[in-house]
């Protein structure tokens, strides 16, 4: 059983049309890669997943049950974080307050346990994410590198046991390194039962990581195919000619 | 490098450790405005030892005077900094501060007990408050620009509902030692400026609205996107804004026993100026209380000194317009600093 799917989703802005009849699944334990050209749809589909769009028809499930996400907080109780480009991190907070943003450990006068937050992230960030660097849970997130940014999103992600992680051209904005970092993170994960969408239109990248490719043209899906029944020309191809 | 050699090496070297810990301070929130009120206490202290009779810093009259001057622009201060930290601004605080006040007299003049007139006149400031984060929300408006309508119009509400008068204020004897009396020698109103401190401070740095706040005002998209209702946390923070207005009023009533319908004027831009002094960012998402705190202070320090020195008023008005800017150069250079540890 799939864990999450789109089931011939339509989305209109107006008479813009930018998906048509989308259906693809993610299962458990799995990369795919969410590719495509610019203007393709991929990041209103993101925005889809997490709850930021709502679809114009069709629908989206978890597990096999029918889901309507209206927000981000109802794509997060479903198990779905997304990792944005400029990841959603507020620059003039620590890290341990960004990684329990909006779910802070609080006692029940809504007091933070700072001390326990400040723990739990440097064990997160230690244990589960190895882009490193990070010597301090109080350390300004303004004060991090693209990459160690990333880290603290995902970290994020994996403290709050989250089942897929949406990334969203998460390699834009990273040296080589960071690069390598990121995508070894995300095969780590998967190890470990979280499975990824990569979003992005590196292809090798993707090439690199993912079980499965689902490459999107003009709003709707061209080609789903398994790692081992493709090539990266083929991809290639998908991607520039339709 | 264990701990005996680290020490060691720090007693080898205490210019690099005093180094180290200059840079530490200046690195806190707050730390570079700490210093400078530091020095600047020490410096008047000194002088108030050295010519007790020229230079009267340390005489009682004048803390008296500091403390009673201190907590309505203080006040006025904290509500001001909360929403400068969740990113928007409030010019309105001076005529609601004037208003709510008159509203209040008012209503004791009428014979309604001030225990029960107080909490209208809060309640006034908070939902005019409400008021301005709904029209800046709402219309997706700059709150400048909204509150300084705010400001135009509250300041004529007052000559409407009470004409260009003063307005007696005689409430019972209770809220005036509450308020306007003496405990232990300290200012009554100045121990609410610190009780109030305190209580914004464990809002603002220890509990989750604070830290909503915080993110709010630093990075609205991200906020938004991790699920914190941001427009929930700026209306609460143009709430807090116009409730300490009226709380200023409170004060300020009390300690004169009258209101002037023109006394707020000039007070928003000083409590703004106050906020930048002590560190908050004019784009949002960074500062903190106790800046807030030494921003206020720092500006009663210097009015005092020279009005000790008996300089001309407009040296003041230069004095606090170099600070304010000399502020912003160095939190600009500091940009990176001043967030929530």
């Amino acid at each position: 059983m799939s864990l999450l799917a789109l089931h011939n989703v339509n989305k209109h802005f107006g008479p813009l049309k930018a998906l048509s009849d989308l259906s693809f699944e993610i299962n458990e334990n799995e990369v795919v890669g969410l590719l495509g050209d610019n203007g393709a749809g991929k990041s209103t589909t993101v925005n889809m997943i997490s709850g930021i769009h709502q679809p114009t028809s069709g629908h989206i499930s978890v597990d096999g049950k029918k889901q309507v996400f209206t927000c981000r907080r109802d794509s997060a109780e479903a198990g779905v974080e997304t990792i944005y480009q400029n990841t959603a991190l507020v620059d003039s907070l620590s890290i341990s307050r960004n990684i329990f943003l909006g779910r802070e450990l609080t006692n029940r006068f809504g007091f933070m346990d700072l001390k326990r937050m400040r723990e739990i992230s440097m064990q997160v960030l230690e244990s589960a994410v190895h882009i490193s660097g990070i010597d301090s849970p109080d350390k300004l997130v303004g004060d991090l590198s693209g990459g160690q940014k990333q880290a603290v999103a995902i970290a994020r992600a994996v403290f709050f046991k989250r089942r897929v992680l949406l990334l969203d051209e998460p390699t834009s904005a990273l040296s080589v390194r960071e690069t390598e970092a990121l995508l070894n993170q995300v095969l780590k994960l998967k190890a470990e039962g979280v499975s990824s969408v990569l979003v992005t239109h590196n292809l090798y990248h993707a090439y690199q990581v993912c079980d499965r490719f689902v490459i999107m043209s003009h709003g709707t899906k061209v080609l789903d195919v398994d790692k081992a029944n493709t090539t990266i020309e083929e991809l290639t191809q998908h991607v520039v000619l339709t | 490098m264990t701990v005996t050699e680290l020490h060691s090496v720090r007693a080898g070297t205490p210019r690099r450790s005093a180094a180290a810990w200059l840079h530490q301070i200046l690195s806190m929130p707050a730390g570079a405005i700490l210093l400078v009120f530091l020095v600047v206490q020490l410096a008047c202290i000194i002088a108030g030892l050295a010519f007790p009779d020229d230079f009267r810093y340390l005489s009682p009259q004048n803390m008296g005077i500091l403390m009673r001057s201190v907590p309505v622009l203080g006040c006025l201060a904290l509500g001001a900094g909360i929403l400068m930290i969740a990113g928007e601004f409030d010019l309105s605080i001076g005529s609601v501060y004037t208003l709510t006040a008159v509203i209040m007299a008012m209503l004791v003049g009428n014979g309604i007990d001030a225990f029960i007139a107080a909490p209208i006149g809060l309640m006034v400031g908070a939902v005019i408050g409400l008021g301005n984060g709904f029209l800046t929300l709402r219309f997706n408006l700059p709150s400048f620009i909204v509150t300084l309508g705010g400001l135009l119009f509250w300041r004529g509400a007052v000559l409407l509902i009470n004409g260009a008068v003063q307005v007696r204020f005689d409430p019972n004897p209770v809220f005036n030692a509450m308020f306007g009396g003496t405990v232990l020698g300290i200012n009554a109103a100045f121990i609410w400026f610190i009780l109030l401190c305190l209580a914004f401070w464990a809002l603002l740095h220890r509990h989750k609205l604070g830290n909503h706040i915080f993110a709010t005002g630093g990075n609205r998209a991200a906020a938004t996107a991790i699920g914190v209702n941001t427009s929930r946390i700026k209306m609460i923070a143009f709430a807090i804004a116009g409730f300490m207005a009226a709380f200023a009023g409170i004060l300020a009533t009390t300690r004169v026993g009258s209101v002037q319908p023109g006394q707020g004027a000039g007070l928003e831009l000083q409590a703004i100026a106050a906020c930048v002094i002590g560190g908050l960012s004019l784009r949002g998402g960074r500062g903190s209380i106790l800046g807030v705190f030494l921003g206020v202070m720092l500006i009663f320090t210097i009015t005092d000194v020279l009005l000790l020195m008996r300089a001309p008023g407009f040296y003041l008005d230069m004095f606090i317009a170099t600070l304010i800017v000399v502020a912003s150069i160095f939190n600009h250079g500091l940009d990176r600093r001043g967030g929530a540890l």
